[in-house]
């Protein structure tokens, strides 16, 4: 790729057309893509795969001119190709060393302030089917959400995708709060 | 999530698929069926929700202590790799806090349905509720009176016990010690609920000034309970309010915070 090469908002609009003629699911399958190469990426040990999605996304744009002649398929699949040669090329960089964020005890007691308030915004069938998946000590995981879906009445999966819905949510409303108190 | 086939709405055996997943997110997974993995992942929307479902039940398993020695090493050397996946963890330990320090039982409250029953009842409630904790608050401030804690002393160690105490509460929860003479080391046992680091650090503090900085911390079995030991010598208090602040330090030498301690040296 020409390294002087930027995504313009035509190239953009380009891209979003080749994926569908909507314009709405061409955002949606964006989004998806961009969200899987994500992790990808990260599956593949690499510290910053966004910046690595994004590349691989910018490559297919710049030559899409190309590619809309010769390619026919899930055009999903033609961003996997282009994503193991910038898979390659990073390796062949110097990786640089993952970064922990240390969390300060200022920023400790915020997040668990801000973990509190958002709890107590669960509804209370939410709050307490979150606390019962995480509460039983002794038990493993599998045998609390066995016992948790028998007693619901709901199947294992149903459950952990209930679980997974209400913590997504917890999480955006703890980085709010921690937005707006900051 | 999006709007699309549920996880383990395909035709692949749910269980087969989600030991796949783990394999892959703990970067054990064979590289042909890597690759036919991820292709699948940029493809099929079921197997990209099931990952981040699995992330998810991953990061709990770690946080629990429910993963082997084998894969808590690979937890941490690959999967941990971004800061997405840190910030998961944070989250993950955070929630885990919460629920250890919140017992709240589950009821079902049917009775409760309709409005004159409902505030009838929680009248009633409020009012054993109030008058049981009076009794509860006298008894337990009279009996924080009475008995301040020296929990051990032996040949000049005194050895003192600390629960994790929950950010913002620790000026009402704080532990009481007496003053310990000179010549005597105290020993803090920093309660664990889960030992998932090789090394940890502790820091002592008092009005936000550092007073101590102790690493390479091991963790120690005291009965069925976990703690980290931090020994601090006696001269070094004097009645007041302390914390310690306690950290995991990553593979990367970096430092990851559990939790804080508190407790007040009284003469």
């Amino acid at each position: 790729m020409n390294k002087n090469w930027s995504l313009s908002q035509e190239a953009f609009d380009a891209l979003l057309d080749w994926l569908d003629s909507d314009r709405e699911l061409a955002g949606i399958k964006y989004e998806q893509i961009r969200s899987r190469l994500i992790k990808i990426f990260t599956g593949r040990g690499c510290v910053d795969p966004e910046e690595l999605a994004d590349e691989t996304i910018n490559r297919v744009t710049s030559k899409l001119t190309e590619i809309q002649k010769e390619f026919t398929g899930d055009r999903a699949r033609y961003f996997f190709g282009v994503a193991n040669k910038v898979h390659l090329e990073y390796l062949r960089r110097k990786m640089p060393q993952p970064q922990s964020a240390p969390t300060d005890s200022v920023r400790a007691e915020l997040e668990y302030h801000c973990l509190e308030r958002c709890i107590a915004r669960l509804s209370e069938e939410d709050r307490a089917l979150l606390l019962k998946d995480y509460g039983a000590k002794g038990q493993t995981q599998a045998e609390r959400r066995k016992a948790l879906a028998d007693e619901l009445g709901i199947s294992l999966n149903a459950l952990r995708i209930r679980v997974y819905r209400i913590r997504t949510a917890l999480k955006e409303c703890i980085e709010k709060c921690i937005q707006d108190s900051l | 999530m999006e709007a699309n086939p549920s996880p383990g709405e395909n035709n692949l055996n749910p269980d087969t698929e989600r030991q796949e997943i783990r394999s892959y997110l703990l970067g054990t997974l064979d590289r042909d069926h890597k690759t036919q993995f991820e292709e699948r992942l940029l493809t099929e929307p079921s197997v990209y929700e099931e990952l981040l479902i699995d992330e998810e039940d991953l990061i709990d398993q770690y946080v629990t202590g429910e993963l082997s020695a084998l894969e808590q090493q690979q937890f941490e050397s690959h999967f941990l790799i971004t800061a997405e996946r840190q910030k998961n963890l944070r989250f993950g330990k955070l929630l885990q806090n919460y629920v250890n320090s919140h017992v709240e039982p589950v009821h079902s409250f049917s009775f409760l349905q309709t409005p004159v029953r409902r505030w009838a009842s929680l009248g009633l409630l409020a009012t054993i509720l109030g008058a049981t904790g009076i009794i509860l608050i006298r008894g337990f401030v009279n009996r924080r009176e009475a008995a301040c804690v020296v929990k051990q002393t032996t040949s000049g160690v005194m050895t003192v016990t600390l629960a994790p105490g929950s950010a913002g509460t620790q000026g009402s929860t704080a532990q009481r010690v007496n003053l310990p003479p000179h010549g005597v080391e105290v020993k803090l046992e920093l309660q664990l609920s889960k030992p998932t680091f090789y090394y940890y650090k502790s820091e002592l503090f008092r009005e936000n000034k550092s007073l101590k900085i102790s690493d390479e911390l091991k963790i120690e079995a005291k009965g069925e309970q976990r703690i980290v030991p931090f020994t601090v010598t006696g001269e070094m208090l004097s009645p007041g309010d302390y914390q310690v602040k306690l950290s995991g330090v990553l593979d990367s030498g970096a430092d990851e915070f559990i939790d804080n301690y508190s407790f007040r040296v009284i003469e």
